[in-house]
């Protein structure tokens, strides 16, 4: 998988056939795509990063510790300053509620979308008969059609009343003793139900690519793997899947900044818990990305402009987050290549 | 290739329990689709008639002819946009880059990612709207929604030519075809189904999003006109996420209309895709 | 086949950009989504009359009506609450009241929802504050004598707006002027930071109130007045407000009239002004006017005149009950309405 046409052409053809037009003019266009993507990208990101610069001077590493959100008094007269920088009256910008909450929906759910998805598309693939095939697969990928809104609408008068009046009571009745699943079984606007509709939004993603990387497998190590005797479960677990992991953990990442960044839908049903953690998995909670929906309107207001920088630099926060998942990610993927090298 | 030789190995009970599961799992998951759906058309039903494509929204309620209108230009040219820019960002990386560059470029896709729709919306709104003078417009709302689609596509291209056999590329290139003719010839059909995965994938996400249009296309009562700046746009998440709150029945019941429509489009259209691409690469692929 | 499709859909195409007048001034509102069901009745009934301007209405929020209205890309921005003198003092705009609205305190008590309890500013403090958590509180009890020992023992689940709103800022409003705990507190604005009470949701959108309200037995929230049929057809209560007066009184027209009539003299010409907690026996405590905020300097002459125009016609025709009837608004009163035509003649 490391061969680059490159390489090969080096090696088989002599020196002049490198540089044809083709090739060259197919190596600067696409060149130069790469070079746009990557440029929207880092503008972006320096932007936000410029942007929110004084309100991170504003803010001090307080905002990373501090559990308080106070957007100030617009309406008051006066300016707090601080480092330089001033902001509305009583202002103090704390984002530790929406960091702890961003972190532990979109963990929570990644342990709940990627079994299933796996599942999914290992149905999809060995178990769906081949003429309604594309049906299915048009129907699942029309989980990721759906609009944001409509899954925040239909978790907020389907979702959120069955999760506060049955399934939470059912679930501290008899799993109390679970450290996340006693105590109060909350309204149904909380944890549980963002992490159900995000899960339905990001397995879409999964799948698809889950299902495409398998299907563009050769089957001689499914079949090498059964004539050793494993049962085709296991053959598809341990030789196939393991074989297109790449592929599968980069939908599982692309999946994670979705689950970060969806702001609608999770607004609707997260319950928007301001200045409190969430006591157990059906308790309010709240998002970077919805607090920045649902704050922008109000921070459009202040004066000083700091509640928007302040915005911004969650954004920051969750840029870093992302980073930060990314960074561990490919470790842990170069760390299990090379132990798989050293058993070849 | 994906055919199960039976016959080969025992089928032991815990592997039947796991297949039987994993279909399980899949029932499950269109079960909640379907029901989404059916929320959706018991609510809306009373507003679907033929004349929403025909009247634009006024008043409370009207029809909807200047959002589906307004989402089809919108998707249409953001879908090129995405389409140039992330097939040739995947092909160089996959194809041209130098490792440094493949792990620079995949890096800030998955990054770009994790953003919220509303920052590209709100960065795009500064940018374009204020600082460009362009008002809101055709051209900030495609590119915001390009931004938005953009690594879903990349990515999807990218994971399908990497994983192109070695063997055909190899093959290719003994015969003598030079680089842009494998990448044309052999690559390109082949993933072609994940790439147009991704493309599916990335346009039901884009036509979903309501924040990136709101702060860029604006939103207009009347028909889209073709002028690229100064011109608002109408789309139909629009529709959805305002009539919703409004506190009129026929406002709700045009905002359900509104989501039928959409969710009935990208099935239909992602059906229609992959049945074509399924007929005509039929026999190249191994199904 | 393909090619008939295809010309068909641009054949549509063309055909419905030609319906579109050729030499049409456009304006753009945007901003609160209370006041956004009204503009919407308004334009389409202006249009009639007027076919040669062409209005754009979004429901957006009050803060992006403001700030976009001071950027110039929106001509009108409506807003629930007035502009800040901070705000004001970098981007003066005229503040022009067009409606005046009202809001409820919506609650789903089991058993108690079709009759009306009595609430005050000081008990819903106590509730939003985490102080007061259940129904049957002796403090509650208090006021009211009528239902006191049919209050069940059941928690308080207070709903606050998850987003910035207008709603949030007059219903603090309410609190600030009538408890001083809550002053020296979270005081008011559009969002503010709610104490931390383990009970207490958020709710996206004056619809998200209503629902939440409707999933939870034992909450209490605050909607807006045009939401009315909303919350009967859900089945909530709402409740008397206790006013400056001290006597508790329902949100009916007359009594908002009242609240409006007994502000309407201390209006300045700049028609920034709090309407809660009026005086007088029979004043409704939460109602506010609905602001029209425009910038006294338009870039387009054309435009500005189309705006006058619509503005003062929102004023006059604009006031029948049959457009403030459907969402539950009253109109101006006859001095407040002349506050706000010499605002509108100051616009270019």
């Amino acid at each position: 998988m490391g061969l680059r046409i490159g390489d090969a052409v080096k090696a088989v053809s002599p020196a002049t056939l490198q540089r044809t037009g083709a090739q060259a003019f197919l190596r600067v266009l696409t060149g130069v795509a790469a070079l746009i993507s990557f440029l929207i990208i880092f503008l972006m990101l320096f932007f936000l990063i410029y942007y929110a610069y004084p309100a991170i001077r504003f803010n001090g590493l307080n905002f990373l510790t501090n559990p308080i959100w106070n957007i100030g008094n617009q309406y008051g007269s006066g300016v707090t300053t601080r480092n330089g920088f001033s902001g509305p009256p009583g202002a103090s910008f704390g984002a530790l509620v929406f960091i702890f909450g961003s972190v532990v929906t979109a963990a929570l759910t990644m342990v709940v979308a990627v079994p299933l998805s796996m599942m999914v598309a290992l149905s999809l693939v060995y178990r769906v008969p081949r003429r309604i095939r594309p049906l299915a697969n048009a129907l699942v990928e029309l989980m990721a059609g759906v609009p944001s809104v409509v899954y925040g609408l239909w978790g907020l008068v389907v979702l959120v009343p069955w999760i506060g009046q049955t399934f939470a009571p059912w679930v501290t009745a008899h799993f109390g003793f679970v450290p996340f699943f006693g105590g109060s079984a909350g309204s149904g606007n909380g944890l549980a139900a963002a992490v159900f509709i995000l899960a339905l939004m990001v397995i879409p993603i999964m799948v698809a690519t889950t299902r495409d990387v398998i299907l563009a497998q050769s089957n001689s190590l499914f079949e090498a793997s059964m004539a050793l005797g494993s049962t085709s479960w296991q053959a598809m677990v341990r030789a196939v899947l393991p074989s297109v992991r790449s592929g599968i953990v980069a939908s599982i990442l692309l999946s994670f900044g979705r689950a970060l960044g969806e702001t609608m839908a999770v607004l609707m049903v997260c319950g928007a818990a301001i200045n409190t953690f969430p006591q157990n998995f059906f308790s309010p909670v709240n998002t970077i990305a919805a607090v920045i929906v649902s704050q922008l309107e109000s921070a459009l207001t202040d004066a000083t402009g700091m509640a928007q920088r302040s915005l911004a630099e969650l954004a920051c926060v969750l840029f870093i987050i992302t980073l930060l998942v990314n960074i561990v990610a490919r470790g842990i993927m170069r760390g299990a290549d090379r132990r798989e090298g050293a058993h070849q | 290739m994906a055919t199960m030789t039976s016959g080969l190995a025992p089928k032991t009970w815990a592997s039947r329990a796991w297949w039987s599961l994993s279909v399980a799992c899949l029932v499950a998951v269109i079960g909640v689709l379907f029901a989404i759906f059916a929320f959706v058309i018991a609510r809306g039903v009373p507003a679907l008639k033929p004349q929403i494509f025909f009247t634009p929204t006024h008043g409370i309620a009207g029809g909807l002819s200047n959002a589906i209108e307004g989402t089809l230009m919108l998707v249409f040219l953001g879908l090129i946009l995405v389409i140039v820019v992330g097939l040739g960002t995947a092909i160089w990386t996959v194809e041209f880059a130098p490792p440094w560059g493949k792990k620079v470029i995949r890096f800030m896709v998955d990054v770009l990612a994790g953003i919220p729709s509303i920052v590209v919306g709100y960065f795009l709104y500064v940018a374009l709207v204020e600082e460009a003078g362009w008002g809101f417009s055709l051209v900030a709302g495609s590119l915001a929604l390009a931004i938005f689609m953009l690594p879903y596509v990349v990515r999807a291209a990218d994971v399908a030519l990497t994983n192109v056999p070695r063997a055909l590329k190899e093959g290719a290139v003994a015969l003598g075809a030079r680089p842009a003719m494998v990448v044309a010839s052999i690559n390109f059909p082949y993933a072609l189904p994940g790439i147009l995965t991704g493309v599916l994938v990335a346009t039901g996400i884009g036509l979903g999003e309501t924040a990136p249009l709101i702060y860029t296309a604006g939103w207009s009562n009347y028909a889209p006109t073709l002028a690229p700046t100064h011109s608002p746009v109408g789309y139909l998440t629009y529709v959805v996420w305002t009539y919703i709150s409004q506190p009129f029945e026929e406002s709700h019941q045009l905002a359900y209309a509104a989501a039928a429509l959409l969710m009935i489009f990208v099935f239909l259209t992602n059906l229609l895709a992959r049945s074509y691409v399924e007929y005509k690469l039929g026999g190249n692929r191994q199904q | 086949m393909r090619k008939t499709l295809v010309l068909a859909l641009a054949a549509l195409l063309l055909a419905s950009m030609g319906g579109r007048a050729l030499a049409a001034t456009d304006l753009l509102e945007t901003g609160s989504t209370l006041l956004y069901p009204l503009m919407n009745l308004w334009v389409d009934a202006y249009q009639h009359g007027n076919p040669n301007v062409q209005i754009t209405t979004q429901g957006t929020g009050s803060g992006t009506g403001i700030s976009q209205a001071i950027s110039g890309v929106a001509q009108i921005g409506a807003s629930d609450a007035y502009m800040a003198d901070a705000q004001m003092a970098s981007s003066p705009m005229l503040n022009i009241p067009l409606a005046i609205s009202a809001q409820q305190i919506n609650y789903n008590v089991p058993g108690l929802n079709n009759v009306h309890l009595n609430l005050s500013g000081p008990v819903l403090a106590g509730i939003y504050m985490g102080e007061i958590q259940f129904w049957d509180d002796a403090k509650i009890k208090a006021i009211n004598k009528e239902y006191g020992n049919k209050l069940p023992h059941t928690q308080i689940v207070p709903i606050h707006r998850a987003e910035g709103s207008g709603d949030t800022f007059i219903f603090t409003q309410y609190l600030t002027k009538s408890t001083p705990s809550w002053k020296a507190g979270p005081g008011f604005g559009t969002t503010i930071s709610w104490p931390a009470v383990a009970t207490a949701v958020g709710a996206s959108g004056n619809p998200g109130m209503v629902q939440t309200c409707q999933n939870t037995p034992g909450s209490i929230a605050y909607i807006g007045v045009s939401f009315l049929n909303q919350t009967e057809k859900a089945g909530l209560g709402y409740a008397a407000l206790q006013n400056q007066a001290g006597k508790f009184v329902l949100p009916t027209e007359p009594n908002i009239a009242a609240a409006a009539g007994a502000t309407d003299k201390a209006t300045p010409p700049d028609e920034r002004i709090s309407l809660i907690f009026a005086p007088g026996e029979n004043s409704y405590p939460i109602i506010n006017y609905e602001y029209a905020i425009v910038n006294p300097k338009q870039s387009d002459p054309a435009k500005a005149a189309e705006l006058k125009k619509f503005l003062d016609w929102s004023l006059s025709e604009g006031q029948s009950s049959k457009f403030l009837g459907a969402v539950h608004f009253l109109p101006l009163p006859a001095s407040i309405q002349k506050l706000s035509r010499a605002q509108i003649a100051k616009i270019q």
